[in-house]
């Protein structure tokens, strides 16, 4: 099994296995671009060493994972199946990790991986107010208190009772 | 990715990614002394899409409210349409109406309210803005058509579209009104209706814009249900069983919060489908449970009729048709309706009965029937229960009864197999237009049946076509092979043949006259003798397949035979022997000689077959139309039994189709290759063999016959006999009954058929041929027999006194008459042109027997008024075979003969006639003539005249 080595962003070398690595549809491509296994290191730009390893531990304990379906927009319930036990254990990280692991994840395009960050963030925003779900996005209020008040009315049907 | 910008807030102070030692080492040593707080990284938006997708409604509209860029994600209509549609709601075509409606409306206001716009330009902003937002589609409307309104200050097209919504909505609610009727009242019987709960489902709007305010609505209506059932702990916990109580209301309850299951898209969902799954088929099963009581109790207008309604509301109905089809009684109660065995009426032997299988059909009928108004009873006219049931009964009674009663007829002979099967098949087709369809079935019922009924035929109509044509081909060679034995056991016994020289035209035309109307009929009312007599007493009470014909020409036709034929045939048989008289004829032994009991003839056919067939006695060692006729028959037997599964459409049919193609290619080749070829061959062979002077029975005889050219004129007859009967059958029965295309010219029958005439073409050709040849040599023969040499040379024995007669001689008249009665023969018998070359070869070669003969003569002058008779005797007959050239060479013959009239004394004139090379119409060359000369009796006294006034001197040419 040939190994391949990647480099983080800040400058630390990993040795994979390529069929790990390969999980990453970037890298695949790229290696098959290249059309052989290269000596150099692979740097990986965006991405430094706590997360790499992260995604790496992801992607070692994926690596028999059979790809995902070519169909990607067909129905949006067939994508949102629960998490698994492995996956939720693994992304019991801070929130911070989670969200370097998802952009990692979008970086690397890893499809997969990108997916259970996404569900493990929406099973985190699930029944907070407005205000706990701009402060985890990282975002700012741009209603007015009458212009947000309007929106709550209008949805009264979607609150849980 | 422009609009990451909004959320990646990474400070402006942090180089731009690259890799390499400068890019890390400025924030990693920050971040080690701790001078900055690190900020949390942000996720561009199409994350935070994928995000919502996964998360609960009520969560969703939070977010909403979070900031204007997730409000926008939140409220994209696709989002909403796209729950509406996995619920099966959304109508794609009302949706089109109304946004074209829409549109039209809005251009509309637009154009009135334009003046108006224009003065509230400063009108307030706020909540307006968001109305038009809310439409997404609205947008788009207005950069269409009204660009300028776009360019306007927000709040005037707020108004606007804030108008167009108003009439939108005016018009969602006078739609809807219009639909609900429609939809709703046939569907929910002996549902609460007036619960805006229970129909909430039903009243959905489809309108582009408004796919949020719709779901809304039967999120409110449905979603504390859902909720509340997915997270009971049993099944009387739910709300919904509390809440609505008639099982009416809780199947359409289960039914609503099913499909509503279906727009649950957030995590989780699986394991609430499959809660909400057992809990509605734990109610299911209760339903049934009660259906199934009432089933027991016979209960059809009560229990039975309620809770059937019920399931239809829960899911269609489904597993209330599968339990009434399930624990029928007929499927369990198969065998009072009766055991296929009965119809053996032993335990071993083929016989078989129909008349236990056609009952267990009547009494199939009835049940059948009797359920059919009870499914009406029982459930609503818009399902269809019958047909499943029918094809439960077709599989499990139907199907299960006729395979071992097939099985077990194949077992024992296959004849009766094969009667079995299209007698079970007649059956079926008849129980399947006896049935009467039920109130829900009654549209393509059919198209249904037909199905049904192929369905149950399918595992055997393979088998059958298959043993349809074996067993025929078998018949076929056996009653072939049986038959050659027979004659080659004969052969040597008895050699007798019967003649008559009468034109057997008229017989021929009659008989096929007779076959043609036979071959119409069933062949199933045609008594044939060497049928085994099975009894399968065929008729059935009302058979629908039986053209009605047989039933009104199938009685006369067998009564008549005793009655009328005797008077119409045996005077024929006589008449024969009265034709014979005058040409005396070999007495046929005609009892002992045919060793085939001479049964009573039943039909008129039969009689004029078996007539036929003693005046073929002279090539009964060769082929049988008696025979050939039998083959026939079973061929139409096999056919008509065939054609049953030709009624089936597509695949089915077309196989049956091509397997009677196949029967018709197999009796052409039996009849054709086996019997009636070596027939002819055997005929050839025989005549070729043909050696006048080996026989001597023609010694005492006037008559001089060739006994196998006889033979194979015949042969000849019956051949064209066999083959216009094929032809009439491939009309009647193939090309009339629709089995074959008589156009296809690649389609094999008709190739098989094009062969068959082309070979009996070829046989007649060479047995011609052969005919020639032996007619020829016994004219030789006869001439050398009976020519005495004082018929042309009277004076030569000195004898005076000898009586001149001024008559042909023997010679001449035998040779005559021997030729007529062969030619004459044919007539009728091949082609026209056939008959025409055989007519032109048998003159040449006479005409040159003739020539041959005068050559050996020696013709005085006497002589010579007996030599111009026989010419001119000749010539009368070869007149009567009307072909202008053969007449001329005779004429040119008759000419020639003038010679030996010439006097001696005149050898000048006798040279003139040698000389003169225009006068035979160069049939006679001058040498020739002169040859012909050489025979006159006085040649040597003038030969020396002759040649001197041909040559002008004494001596020789020679």
């Amino acid at each position: 099994m040939s190994q391949i080595t990647l480099l983080s962003s800040d400058n630390v070398e990993m040795k994979v296995d390529k069929e790990v690595a390969e999980r990453s549809i970037l890298i695949k491509n790229m290696l098959e671009d290249v059309g052989e296994t290269p000596d150099q290191a692979i740097p990986i730009p965006n991405v430094n060493e706590g997360v790499l390893r992260k995604v790496i531990e992801w992607c070692e304990h994926h690596r028999n994972d059979p790809p995902p379906p070519a169909d990607e927009d067909s129905d949006s319930r067939k994508k949102s199946t629960d998490i698994e036990e492995w996956d939720q254990k693994f992304m019991q990280v801070d929130q911070e990790m989670l969200f370097e692991i998802i952009l990692a994840a979008n970086y690397l395009d890893i499809k997969p991986l990108l997916d259970v960050g996404c569900k493990t963030v929406a099973n985190m925003i699930k029944g907070k107010s407005p205000e706990e779900i701009r402060k985890t996005f990282n975002i700012q209020n741009d209603f007015t208190p009458e212009e947000e008040d309007q929106i709550r009315r209008e949805n009264e049907w979607a609150e849980d009772r | 990715m422009g609009d990451n910008e909004r959320f990646s807030d990474r400070p402006t102070s942090l180089p731009p990614p690259f890799p390499g030692q400068n890019r890390a080492s400025l924030p990693v040593s920050l971040h080690s002394t701790k001078l900055v707080v690190k900020p949390l990284p942000t996720l561009p938006v199409e994350i935070i899409a994928t995000i919502l997708d996964y998360v609960p409604v009520s969560t969703l509209m939070r977010c909403a409210r979070a900031s204007r860029k997730l409000k926008e994600m939140a409220y994209d209509d696709s989002r909403w349409v796209n729950k509406l549609v996995a619920m099966g709601v959304w109508n794609e075509g009302e949706a089109r109406r109304r946004f074209e409606d829409a549109l039209k409306k809005k251009r509309l206001a637009q154009a009135k309210l334009a003046e108006e716009e224009r003065r509230r330009r400063a009108a307030s902003i706020g909540a307006s803005v968001e109305t038009r937002k809310s439409i997404g589609m609205g947008d788009t409307l207005f950069d269409v058509n009204e660009h300028e309104a776009k360019t306007m200050a927000n709040g005037s097209a707020g108004a606007v579209a804030k108008l167009a919504q108003d009439v939108d909505l005016m018009n969602l609610s006078t739609q809807a009104e219009a639909q609900a009727p429609v939809v709703e009242k046939p569907k929910l019987t002996g549902v609460d209706t007036s619960d805006p709960t229970l129909t909430v489902l039903l009243d959905v709007r489809s309108a582009r814009g408004f796919a949020r305010q719709e779901y809304g609505r039967i999120y409110a209506a449905l979603w504390p249900y859902y909720i509340d059932l997915v997270s009971a702990r049993s099944h009387a916990d739910p709300v919904v069983f509390r809440r609505y109580r008639n099982p009416e209301d809780q199947a359409v309850m289960l039914r609503q919060l099913t499909l509503f299951s279906e727009s649950d898209s957030s995590l989780g969902w699986g394991e609430r489908l499959s809660r909400l799954n057992s809990m509605s088929s734990i109610f299911e099963n209760a339903v049934l449970r009660e259906f199934e009581g009432g089933y027991e109790e016979s209960d059809y207008d009560g229990r039975m009729k309620r809770y059937a309604n019920v399931l239809i509301l829960l899911n269609g109905g489904q597993g209330a048709i599968d339990l009434f089809v399930a624990k029928h009684y007929l499927m369990f109660e198969r065998e009072r309706l009766g055991n296929p065995m009965d119809c053996f009426s032993n335990l071993h032997s083929a016989d078989l009965s129909m008349e236990p299988a056609r009952q267990f059909f009547t009494l199939l009928s009835e049940a059948v029937n009797d359920q059919s108004s009870i499914i009406d009873r029982i459930f609503p006219p818009d399902l269809d229960v019958m047909i499943p049931f029918l094809e439960r009964i077709g599989e499990d009674v139907i199907g299960e009864y006729i395979s071992p009663l097939l099985e077990e007829s194949h077992d024992r002979d296959i004849e009766s197999y094969l009667k079995c099967i299209t007698d079970i098949y007649v059956s079926v087709v008849q129980f399947s237009k006896s049935i009467r369809p039920a109130k829900g079935s009654e549209k393509n019922f059919t198209a249904e049946m037909t199905k049904i009924v192929i369905r149950i035929f399918e595992p055997h109509y393979d088998t059958y076509l298959q043993e349809e044509l074996d067993h025929f081909r078998r018949l076929c060679e056996e009653e072939v092979e049986s038959w050659e034995k027979k004659i080659t056991d004969e052969y040597t016994a008895t050699e007798s043949f019967y003649l008559s020289n009468v034109n057997r035209q008229a017989d021929k035309i009659d008989f096929l006259a007779s076959f043609k109307k036979v071959i119409l009929m069933p062949v199933n009312a045609i008594p044939l003798p060497p049928i085994k007599p099975i009894n399968l007493a065929f008729p059935l009470p009302i058979n629908p397949f039986i053209r009605p014909k047989p039933a009104i020409a199938a009685p006369p036709s067998i009564s008549d035979a005793p009655t009328d034929n005797p008077y119409q045939i045996t005077p024929d048989v006589t008449d024969t022997g009265t034709n014979g008289s005058e040409t005396p004829v070999t007495p046929v032994p005609d009892a002992p000689a045919t060793p085939q009991p001479q049964t009573a003839p039943t039909s008129e056919l039969a009689a004029k077959a078996a007539i036929l067939n003693t005046r073929m006695e002279g090539i009964r060692t060769l082929f049988s139309i008696e025979l050939a006729l039998d083959l026939v028959h079973k061929a139409k037997a096999a056919l008509e039994r065939a054609a049953y599964f030709v009624r089936f459409k597509r695949q089915i049919g077309e196989e049956a189709k091509e397997q009677c193609e196949q029967i018709f290619i197999c009796l052409i080749n039996i009849l054709g290759q086996r019997h009636v070829k070596s027939g002819f061959d055997k005929a050839v062979t025989h005549l070729s063999q043909y050696n006048p002077r080996e026989l001597s029975t023609a010694e005492e005889d006037e008559q001089v016959i060739v006994k196998p050219l006889v033979q194979f004129m015949e042969l000849v007859n019956v051949g064209d006999l066999i083959q216009q009967m094929l032809d009439v059958f491939y009309e009647q029965e193939l090309v009339a009954q629709k089995l074959t295309d008589k156009n296809d010219f690649l389609n094999p029958a008709i190739k098989e058929k094009k062969r068959f005439e082309q070979m009996l073409d070829e046989r007649v050709a060479a047995g011609l041929n052969t005919g020639i040849d032996v007619l020829i040599k016994e004219v030789d023969y006869v001439f050398a027999k009976t020519q005495k040499p004082t018929d042309y040379n009277p004076g030569i024995v000195g004898d005076q006194n000898l009586p001149i007669d001024f008559g042909p001689s023997e010679a001449a008249r035998k040779v005559v008459s021997l030729v007529a009665s062969h030619t004459k023969l044919l007539v009728g018998s091949t082609d026209k042109n056939v008959l025409d070359v055989f007519n032109q070869e048998v003159g040449m070669r006479l005409w040159s027997s003739i020539c041959k003969h005068l050559k050996i003569q020696r013709i005085s002058i006497d002589g010579a008024i007996v030599l111009i008779s026989d010419i001119n005797h000749y010539t009368q007959f070869i007149v009567k075979l009307r072909n202008s050239g053969l007449t001329q060479y005779y004429n040119a013959l008759r000419e020639l003969v003038q010679i030996y009239l010439i006097d001696p004394q005149h050898a000048k004139q006798m040279a003139a006639v040698i000389a003169d090379g225009t006068r035979f119409k160069g049939i006679f060359t001058v040498e020739e003539v002169y040859e012909f000369v050489t025979r006159r009796s006085d040649w040597y006294q003038i030969k020396k005249d002759v040649e001197k006034a041909m040559y002008g001197f004494g001596c020789s040419v020679m």
